[in-house]
């Protein structure tokens, strides 16, 4: 069992189980209020799952893409809460997530996951399909880029079915992550997908002031 | 008969007076004499007081000793007679020495008249040994003064049963003085910091520090000249869990062991402070711990109770806190209740200021120390600065706010119009000129607080308080008005987790109930909000 976390977008929370699927899912769709609703929204989860925090095996955390700060919250909870409970961490890509959910659902196909980066830009991952264990096959991205821009951006756009969301579910995040280690597969690294870089530019110098 | 010891001040002059010429009779100091002793910030007066008796004075003693002297004398002891017999000459004599520790003294001194056995039976079993004999000293009776010292004991070690001590501290000492016994008490904390540009994470226990762990991203904005809000979150993030195993091994305490967890959440820079609060958040409910959230500014403040001496901070106090990100003067009269913002900057912070003129004047970042080493043989007069908001018109409405940009624009145009002139910039006369007018302007308005407020303490706090003349400044601007001066060592002064902790193990030893798990991260949390 994991409890997984994710706040690429809103805040989402689960406590998830390989047989039992999603024993509890809580959404908060603010995508403003990451740090202030995180740790009643554990606390809230884990208390109506009835699951012990020794009985979990790991935290799932998505690692975005996503706007920084609100995914850093989820991460720093994440790393936090399994250090705390002497647990592992495991990543997963917060695109996989949804993939893997919409791929669970029964579809089939080239998939383009679209999320909001702020900005006017958008994140975007492209999907071939998924292998035979259902684990969503990921063909290009993350990537980051101007809505005009994705046609141009993702190769093979119009082969694509188009997904465009603003809620990635951490229970998707935490099956997806019971998957991966079932199946021995590589989980995300320990990098945040930020995409972009802080915005910051090298001064030129003191400006004068007479 | 019982007393309560306090510290001694003006307002105890006349029963003071009234005891010393019963006592010493044509020996006796004049109250001119008793008076200036009395106000000056290098001496420690103090008086028992009889206990439901208020104003009855039966006894005082006073040490003189500048801080960083290394030395110390007993100025005078008098007990009454009717309260003599008592303990009260020895327990007067054991505060005084204790503070003399607590000034960094390593030998206490004394004279006492040759014709008083008893006095002197007292003073050799406190330690103290005779060294010399002035003759004839007491006139008009010709009387020989015994000259007695005593070598102040090393300090004990740390108590039995305390975790082993490691890392960036050295042992407390437990003072003489007061018996006070710390470092098996009170509640154990782990605080978290992640305000600006420093993760740091600190564990206490009760006033007593335990560790104090801290990881900056200082380096990374170096090339920026100045902090990057979101190079500091990113940083905050990779550094928290590494910086958590630190402290607990520097404290040698584990996770389960803790009584509670604190963080700050405000004010700061918002995704920076995000960090923290969501980490503290998930950490405490993994632990089942009660959290609370503080206020950065006060964690300032409460940095003072965990000096290694156990002297307990004297309130109500004034308290300074300049950094990069703050210039504020308060009015702290409760740690967990009563902090008042009397003042702060309107445009930059001190610390900003300094950054800012390192720049124009070509030297690196951070601007603070940069500037400190250039001023090294600068002439401080050299150059006039503005010192903001001093005008008289601006003192009516900002008597206790600070402004520091008109000042860093002044030093940029003085050195512009030398540059274009083709002359040579003196680096070291601007810098020490310009770090002149921050620490009067600082250390003005402070002092001014301390005198409108009849406020006789100063604490400061903030990153800048490293800066060397603005420490010295407020040694000098102290002394002469009075006024004692307190400054955390600097490993706590500047921002830190082990601050936030030790007002976490305020809060929960004054009751105060758990912050809960709602709050938010507030950038601009006023420093009346103590508890988040």
């Amino acid at each position: 069992m994991l409890l997984a976390i994710d706040t690429s977008a809103g805040t989402s929370v689960a406590v998830v189980d390989r047989d039992r699927g999603a024993i509890v899912e809580l959404g908060e769709e603010d995508t403003r209020r990451h740090a202030e609703v995180i740790g009643e929204m554990i606390q809230l989860a884990l208390d109506r799952s009835g699951v012990a925090i020794s009985e979990l095996s790991g935290v799932a955390v998505g690692m975005g893409p996503g706007p920084f700060t609100g995914l850093r919250v989820g991460i720093a909870a994440a790393q936090a809460f399994a250090f705390g409970a002497g647990k592992p961490v495991v990543r997963v890509v917060s695109h996989d997530g949804i993939a893997w959910g919409h791929y669970a659902a029964g579809e089939r196909g080239p998939l383009l996951v679209v999320t909001d980066a702020r900005r006017r830009e958008v994140y975007w991952t492209a999907y071939s399909g998924v292998d035979t264990e259902g684990l969503p096959l990921r063909a290009q991205g993350p990537g980051l880029s101007r809505p005009d821009d994705l046609p141009a951006a993702v190769d093979g756009y119009s082969g694509y079915s188009r997904l465009d969301v603003s809620e990635v579910s951490a229970a998707s995040i935490g099956l997806l992550a019971e998957g991966l280690y079932l199946h021995k597969r590589e989980f995300a690294g320990p990098e945040p997908l930020y995409l972009r870089s802080p915005d910051v530019t090298l001064s030129a110098g003191p400006k004068r002031v007479s | 008969m019982s007393w309560q010891l306090r510290r001694a001040s003006v307002a105890d002059l006349e029963p003071i007076m009234e005891l010393e010429t019963g006592t010493f009779g044509d020996d006796a100091w004049s109250s001119d004499a008793m008076r200036s002793d009395l106000a000056n910030a290098q001496c420690y007066y103090l008086v028992a007081e009889r206990v439901g008796f208020p104003g009855v004075i039966d006894g005082y003693a006073g040490l003189f000793a500048p801080q960083g002297a290394h030395e110390g004398d007993i100025q005078t002891i008098a007990v009454a007679e009717g309260a003599r017999r008592g303990g009260l000459g020895r327990t007067l004599m054991q505060a005084l020495i204790g503070e003399a520790r607590k000034r960094g003294a390593d030998e206490v001194f004394l004279e006492v008249r040759a014709d008083n056995p008893g006095a002197q039976h007292l003073y050799e079993t406190l330690g103290f040994e005779e060294i010399a004999v002035r003759v004839a000293y007491y006139q008009p009776d010709g009387v020989d003064a015994i000259v007695m010292r005593l070598r102040i004991p090393e300090p004990q070690t740390q108590p039995a049963g305390a975790p082993e001590l490691k890392g960036s501290r050295s042992d407390p000492a437990t003072p003489a003085s007061t018996g006070r016994f710390f470092g098996t008490t009170g509640p154990l904390v782990l605080g978290i910091e992640t305000s600006c540009d420093e993760t740091g994470v600190g564990i206490v226990r009760g006033t007593t520090l335990l560790a104090n762990v801290i990881a900056s991203s200082m380096e990374e904005h170096a090339r920026y000249g100045g902090v990057v809000p979101e190079i500091a979150a990113r940083a905050h993030l990779e550094a928290l869990t590494p910086t958590f195993t630190a402290a607990l091994a520097e404290a040698g305490v584990t996770l389960q062991e803790l009584d509670a967890i604190a963080v700050t959440s405000g004010p700061g820079l918002s995704g920076a402070l995000m960090v923290g609060v969501g980490a503290a958040k998930a950490l405490a409910v993994a632990l089942d711990k009660p959290l609370y959230a503080v206020n950065h500014l006060v964690g300032h403040v409460g940095a003072d109770v965990l000096r290694e001496d156990g002297s307990a901070i004297e309130l109500p106090t004034i308290a300074l806190l300049v950094s990069g990100g703050h210039t504020s003067l308060l009015l702290v009269r409760d740690l967990v209740s009563d902090v008042h913002l009397l003042g702060e900057t309107i445009d930059d912070a001190a610390g900003e200021a300094f950054d800012k003129v390192a720049r124009l004047l070509g030297l690196p970042y951070p601007g603070g120390p940069e500037i400190d080493r250039a001023a090294v043989g600068g002439d401080q007069k050299a150059i006039r600065f503005p010192r903001g908001l001093s005008l008289p018109k601006d003192m009516e409405k900002h008597r206790y706010d600070f402004s520091f940009s008109g000042l860093k624009t002044a030093v940029a145009r003085w050195v512009e119009q030398r540059r274009d002139s083709g002359e040579e910039v003196p680096i070291a006369d601007v810098a020490a000129s310009f770090r002149e007018a921050v620490a009067d302007v600082l250390l003005t308005k402070a002092v001014a607080a301390c005198l409108d407020l009849g406020v006789p303490r100063l604490l400061l706090g903030g990153g800048v308080v490293a800066n060397s003349r603005i420490r010295t400044s407020a040694a000098e601007r102290c002394a002469e008005a009075g006024i004692e001066l307190r400054i955390p060592p600097l490993s706590l002064c500047t921002d830190n987790g082990a601050m936030i902790a030790a007002i976490g193990a305020q809060l929960i030893e004054a009751g105060h109930e758990p912050s809960g798990l709602s709050f938010g991260a507030d950038s601009t949390l006023p420093v009346t909000v103590i508890q988040g």
